[in-house]
């Protein structure tokens, strides 16, 4: 599994934790409290992606569907419903996994990874018009405003508040779930959940000569996977407070999310983390350079492919594994 | 009938306007180890791809045990007993030789700390402790055949199949494997089919012998007496005499 998690997986995340509680005790200033909130939703979302993309090895494109029927659903609720958003985000997250199962079992009988590729971009596509097209509840392109925070919190005197403008409340609370989920993942991707996705991607006619049901755990990561990114968008929702359809569910977010998971490493479980880290903020650096920001984004993301094929996360693991391989030359030039 | 653990009859696998088997009849019993002969494209891959679940029949049946195995998926055909080996190795490159193992292990739904347990004794008993940590994708042809029979055999199989299993495996470690697969039958109670192109390897491996040739069965019987066919003399033995 050394593959996915990399050498000491959970000294690894505890470092990041740390990092971020470091962080939230620093005096940082509120824009870059506001990148690294981005960060951690981007890079929430990019983890669940990464598990069907990079961890399954399928091709699917159109996990910002997902993201997007999570937010739409959560912001939905609690501006009509009046409900809180600490309750929404789960009913996003649970129809999120609901339409990934959904969109899960016609894949499941195409073996061609570009017409599963093909495919999941379209009911990207479908859902994107849906949400522009249900102008009496989303106001479509004009935009879903007055979508309202999380409530705050109280620990006696002091009062935690979120939503744009808290800048440090909100990266506090999109550092906990981010670090939950991932904290979650480590422990599934350590059993047998993360042993049976491996041997999927590597052969899938072995792992099923092997007892493992494909389609059972196919679907199981489908829904697990676009779960994780419908509360991904569930908070992401809550936290910037207005929603279009083309901004979560449009080709920029698929094209920004998929450069993430391969500039940090697909397959490897901290690429998202590291990739969202760098991108996110790399992307509010060009904003300047207006709308050639997504081809100096495109270059990025080509340089990568070629200069660290596995991403950031990658890079640690090439070295580990050239290393090895110089250590059995050397032992056979012994021998 | 009674001791028949695999019974396949009238059996056809269609590949677009190729019949690769074409009503294949054949009878392994319980605790007989079969070797299954022909040329290149024979059918042969194809047989154990049926019978393991990997392709579809066009038409005919598959008893395993007494039950019919049919239409009923790989996963399950693997839960009910039958394990197999790939003529062309499917490791699973991203994990460890342990791991690699330890999949068919928690597929079982032992927990993984035991899996991984014992696992190590299948890769012994093949004889990769040396390699437990690598990553299957560094493993050379030979060893990965040997890992491939360390996973089979951790699904614990009555019906092992065996595509070209020394394939690929250095001329020295060859007996050494074939030993091994010996002791499965006599340790283990494993019924094995072998498919193998060196004729020496399969005496004192298989009992009975099917051969088979552009998806038909042209004979079948004792080991020996498959042997001494003609067809499979001038095959297996390059026998010019047998040819003309
Ligand atoms: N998945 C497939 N699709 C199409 N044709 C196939 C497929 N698998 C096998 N064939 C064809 O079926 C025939 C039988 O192939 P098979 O692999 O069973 O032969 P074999 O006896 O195992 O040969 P070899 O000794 O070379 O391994 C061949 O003509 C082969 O090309
Ligand atoms: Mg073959």
């Amino acid at each position: 599994m050394i593959e996915v998690l990399g050498r000491r997986p959970a000294l690894t995340l505890s470092v990041c934790v740390a990092l971020f509680l470091l962080i939230s005790v620093l005096p940082v200033n509120d824009y870059v409290l506001h990148i690294l909130t981005l960060s951690l939703i981007f890079a929430m979302f990019a983890s669940g992606w990464n598990l069907t993309l990079g961890i399954l090895g399928l091709k699917t494109l159109g996990h910002h569907a997902f993201f997007a029927i999570g937010a739409y659903l959560s912001a939905i609720v609690a501006f009509y419903g009046g409900v809180s958003p600490w309750l929404t985000i789960w009913a996003g997250a649970a129809l999120a996994a609901l339409a990934g199962l959904l969109i899960g079992l016609p894949i499941l009988r195409i073996r061609s990874m570009p017409h599963v590729a093909i495919v999941t971009l379209a009911f990207a596509e479908i859902v994107r018009l849906i949400f522009s097209n249900l102008k009496d509840i989303t106001r479509g392109e004009l935009g879903f405003w007055g979508i309202p925070p999380f409530d705050p919190v109280s620990f006696g005197e002091t009062t935690i508040r979120f939503g744009l403008g808290n800048a440090w409340g909100s990266y506090v609370l999109a550092g906990a779930f981010f670090f939950a989920v991932q904290a979650g993942l480590l422990l599934l991707l350590r059993s047998r959940p993360g042993m049976t996705f491996a041997a999927i991607r590597d052969s899938e006619a072995a792992a099923e000569s092997l007892g493992i049901n494909l389609s059972t755990w196919k679907l199981a990561a489908f829904a697990l996977s676009a779960g994780i990114v419908g509360l991904s968008g569930a908070i992401y929702a809550h936290y910037v407070m207005i929603l279009t359809p083309t901004s979560v569910a449009g080709p920029e977010m698929l094209i920004t999310l998929l450069a993430i998971i391969i500039v940090g490493g697909a397959g490897r479980f901290f690429g998202p983390l590291y990739g969202a880290l760098l991108l996110t903020g790399s992307l509010e650096l060009l904003r300047e350079f207006g709308e050639y920001r997504m081809l100096l984004y495109g270059a990025l993301v080509i340089g990568f492919v070629f200069a660290a094929p596995h991403g950031i996360a990658g890079l640690r693991i090439g070295r580990l594994r050239r290393r090895d391989r110089r250590g059995t030359r050397e032992r056979s030039s012994a021998a | 009938m009674a001791d028949g653990l695999l019974l396949v009859s009238n059996l056809s696998v269609r590949f677009g306007g190729l019949l690769a088997l074409d009503g294949v009849a054949l009878e392994v019993r319980d605790g007989r180890s079969t070797a299954i002969l022909g040329p290149n494209g024979a059918g042969k891959t194809t047989l154990f791809n049926a019978v393991a679940g990997a392709v579809r029949p066009s038409e005919g049946r598959i008893l395993f045990a007494g039950d019919d195995i049919t239409s009923i998926p790989p996963h399950r055909r693997c839960r009910k007993g039958i394990s197999r080996t790939f003529q062309i190795t499917q490791p699973f490159s991203g994990l460890n030789v342990i791991e690699n193992v330890a999949v068919a292990i928690v597929s079982r739904g032992v927990p993984m700390a035991a899996a991984l347990r014992e696992a190590a004794d299948y890769v012994a008993f093949v004889g990769l402790e040396a390699k437990s940590a690598a990553p299957a994708r560094t493993l050379s042809t030979g060893q990965r055949k040997r890992l491939e029979l360390a996973r089979a055999l951790a699904t614990r199989p009555r019906l092992l199949l065996l595509d070209e299993v020394t394939g690929g495996v250095d001329q020295p470690s060859v007996p050494e494997l074939l030993d091994l697969i010996r002791r499965l039958r006599v340790e283990r109670g494993i019924t094995v089919l072998v498919i193998e192109h060196k004729m020496d390897v399969l005496h004192g491996l298989a009992d009975d012998a099917i051969f088979l040739d552009r998806g038909r069965v042209v004979t079948s019987g004792s080991m020996a007496d498959i042997a001494a066919h003609d067809e499979v003399r001038r095959i297996y033995l390059g026998d010019a005499d047998a040819a003309a």
